[in-house]
């Protein structure tokens, strides 16, 4: 049986972070940050919150949307890359927060790509019947991990915390819910977008040196021009393959919702799509990259916003550090 | 809907071993209380540079070779570990790269110690749904950089030992996967956990403060998790014994995976198995969390301890705190 989304919820922290806000912290201004990313501001957190703590009122809205209890569902998959704890996996955390004890959780660590990979392996366990109800929840907590200074200005100016998580059950009609996914990845580019600390390779893997300062190696590095240049070519190609799997065209698409990393590259991608401006959704500038929370947290406003009608054929799909990159067609 | 079928198994551990003689000095303790509270005998370290990714491509090409196939087969990667290459991207990308496969996905997942067993569940899920063909499913650490090697670390660092562990997971006729189980209950995570990094630390994820407290070493409550362990790997053997229809008679080995090896053993003889169907990979391995139940496997496999049509049950228990269980027809 095919897998659709039941409900959606999202949370973000109430502390906005405006682009003139940031250029009190680092020799940044409004302009080249809106320019280069199209984002005007980002939440971050403002006290001890991390992943879980974000996703939790995000679960209980989607579970409230989706007339789901927490006690029901089969199994639960949180995706961040940016963890509550080292040891577990943020779901712990997060099944505390919703008091489950016993339902199968695990992280999955795909980054922008997370979303999409979660999604396609929730779709396959509702396929094969071994859960009818699967929590997905991508949540992200950056602010803590970024360098808040001019050295880090390219990096920290581009992240935003939040949360947002969906529910999906069973969808009788074969014609309707999540009717295919695809996953990729090419690793000889994992240095390019990448955070090295912790890391197995250097004994011992935490070194003072690794910590919070100046060229800390806690802090995400990324070639921004390189990752462009591959994003522009695996969006499309993954778009394409989605559409060639089931037999439809860009033309049929009624919503496109790409992983919101930044506006110059969703808006290169839908030009080289030749797909209508109005049937694209972004919420980037007000956001910033939430990374694994990133799709739902637009998914969500973009049925807000009408965007999502019964019926609707929505395509979604990302590009991000591994590099990984995927999407989903869903009829909903 | 095909079933899922056991391609082949392989493994890879480092080749230097390290005995509770060469810890003793490290840690200021006798060897011989070394093994009497962690009930491990020798453990294997790779030598600094190498991460799970590398152990992962070894015990991958392993599998491959025995399954005489080539990277190009494999259709997804699903990579378990609480010790990745670096802290993001995933292992499995290296892996992608290192393996020479294609621009395949590869999917990056995180449930400790019963993490192989989670990932298992998930190839054998995208097979079951027609979704991939070869699935390669990985578990493996490099714990040894993560440990503390002075007197402090005393209680954690004999325990753990490095190795990775893969399986392919293949599309058949005839069921390979019978039946899995999985389960994470969060009420007292705290008995094995590394807090540091931690991104939910406000202003910053981790600073020279938590360092010297050595907020970035693992803390095992292990009286607590052994008592925790114990019964609900015994139980674990019956629920995933029930959900595939089988009685214990019917299973030659069981792999029962667990921080103390003895805690294991005595979980599986108290499932009914005798203690010549048992396999408890930390008795030669030490703890290798996501590694051990595949890589105790590849060798049950390898030696012809089992053979084709045999039917294995694993149980792993861990951090999460996370257990689950599989049965497998090989």
């Amino acid at each position: 049986m095919n897998a659709r989304i039941l409900g959606i919820g999202r949370h973000v922290p109430e502390r906005v972070v405006t682009n003139d806000d940031l250029s009190s912290l680092m020799e940044t201004t409004d302009d080249w940050i809106q320019q280069r990313t199209g984002i005007k501001e980002r939440h971050w957190v403002a006290s001890d919150q991390g992943p879980a703590d974000l996703a939790a009122p995000a679960v209980r809205e989607a579970l409230d949307d989706a007339g789901v209890k927490a006690e029901d569902l089969d199994l639960v998959l949180l995706g961040t890359l940016s963890p509550d704890y080292d040891v577990p996996s943020s779901c712990s955390p997060l099944l505390r927060h919703l008091g489950l004890r016993g339902v199968p959780a695990m992280d999955v660590r795909n980054q922008c790509s997370g979303f999409l990979y979660m999604l396609s392996v929730a779709d396959k366990f509702i396929r094969t019947g071994e859960a009818r109800r699967v929590l997905v929840v991508g949540a992200e907590t950056h602010s803590t991990g970024l360098d808040q200074t001019t050295s880090g200005r390219e990096v920290a100016v581009i992240f935003g915390d939040g949360a947002a998580a969906v529910v999906l059950g069973e969808e009788p009609d074969p014609k309707k819910g999540i009717l295919t996914t695809h996953l990729h990845s090419e690793g000889k580019y994992a240095k390019k977008l990448m955070v090295e600390a912790p890391t197995a390779l250097c004994d011992s893997r935490v070194t003072p040196d690794m910590l919070s300062g100046p060229g800390s190696r806690l802090w995400p590095r990324m070639e921004g021009r390189y990752v462009f240049k591959h994003a522009v070519t695996r969006f499309p190609e993954v778009i394409n393959e989605a559409l060639e799997a089931t037999g439809y065209t860009v033309a049929d698409l009624d919503l496109f919702i790409p992983h919101q990393a930044n506006l110059r590259i969703a808006q290169l991608v839908a030009m080289g799509l030749e797909l209508p401006p109005e049937k694209m959704f972004n919420n980037i500038e007000k956001y910033g990259n939430t990374t694994a929370a990133s799709i739902p947290l637009a998914l969500y406003e973009a049925r807000a916003a009408g965007l999502v009608r019964d019926g609707a054929l929505v395509c979604l799909a990302a590009f991000g550090a591994g590099f990984t990159w995927a999407s989903a067609l869903i009829r909903w | 809907m095909s079933a899922s079928v056991v391609l082949a198994c392989g493994a890879a551990v480092p080749t230097r071993t390290v005995t509770n003689e060469e810890l003793s000095a490290m840690l200021d303790v006798g060897p011989a209380a070394i093994a009497e509270r962690s009930g491990v005998a020798r453990r294997h370290w790779v030598a600094t540079g190498t991460g799970p990714s590398d152990l992962g491509r070894d015990a991958a090409a392993d599998a491959l070779a025995r399954a005489g196939l080539g990277p190009e087969a494999i259709d997804l990667i699903v990579f378990a570990t609480m010790t990745p290459d670096i802290a993001f991207p995933g292992s499995g990308c290296f892996l992608q790269d290192k393996l020479g496969c294609r621009e395949i996905g590869a999917l990056d997942v995180r449930a400790q110690c019963a993490g192989f067993l989670f990932a298992l569940a998930t190839a054998d899920r995208f097979v079951r749904a027609g979704a991939a063909s070869c699935v390669l499913a990985i578990g493996a650490e490099v714990h040894s950089t993560a440990l503390e090697r002075t007197p402090r670390g005393a209680n954690v660092t004999p325990r753990f030992g490095d190795g990775a562990g893969a399986m392919l997971v293949g599309a058949g006729a005839d069921a390979g996967v019978l039946a899995t189980v999985l389960h994470t209950d969060p009420t007292d995570f705290e008995r094995f956990w590394c807090e540091f990094p931690s991104s939910r630390h406000f202003p910053a994820r981790m600073e020279m403060e938590h360092f010297e407290r050595g907020l970035h070493y693992y803390v095992i409550d292990a009286p607590a998790l052994d008592r925790q362990a114990e019964p609900t790997l015994t139980a674990t053997v019956a629920e995933v014994l029930a959900k595939a229809g089988l009685g214990v008679d019917a299973i030659d080995l069981c792999i029962a995976h667990y921080l103390d090896p003895r805690v294991a053993r005595r979980a599986a003889r108290a499932a009914g198995f005798p203690d010549d169907r048992i396999v408890v990979p930390g008795e030669s391995l030490g703890h290798v969390a996501a590694g051990g139940i595949p890589i105790a496997l590849a060798e049950a496999m390898g030696s012809g301890r089992v053979g084709k049509g045999a039917r294995v049950c694993c149980v792993a228990f861990g951090a999460g705190i996370s257990w689950a269980g599989a049965v497998l027809k090989l």
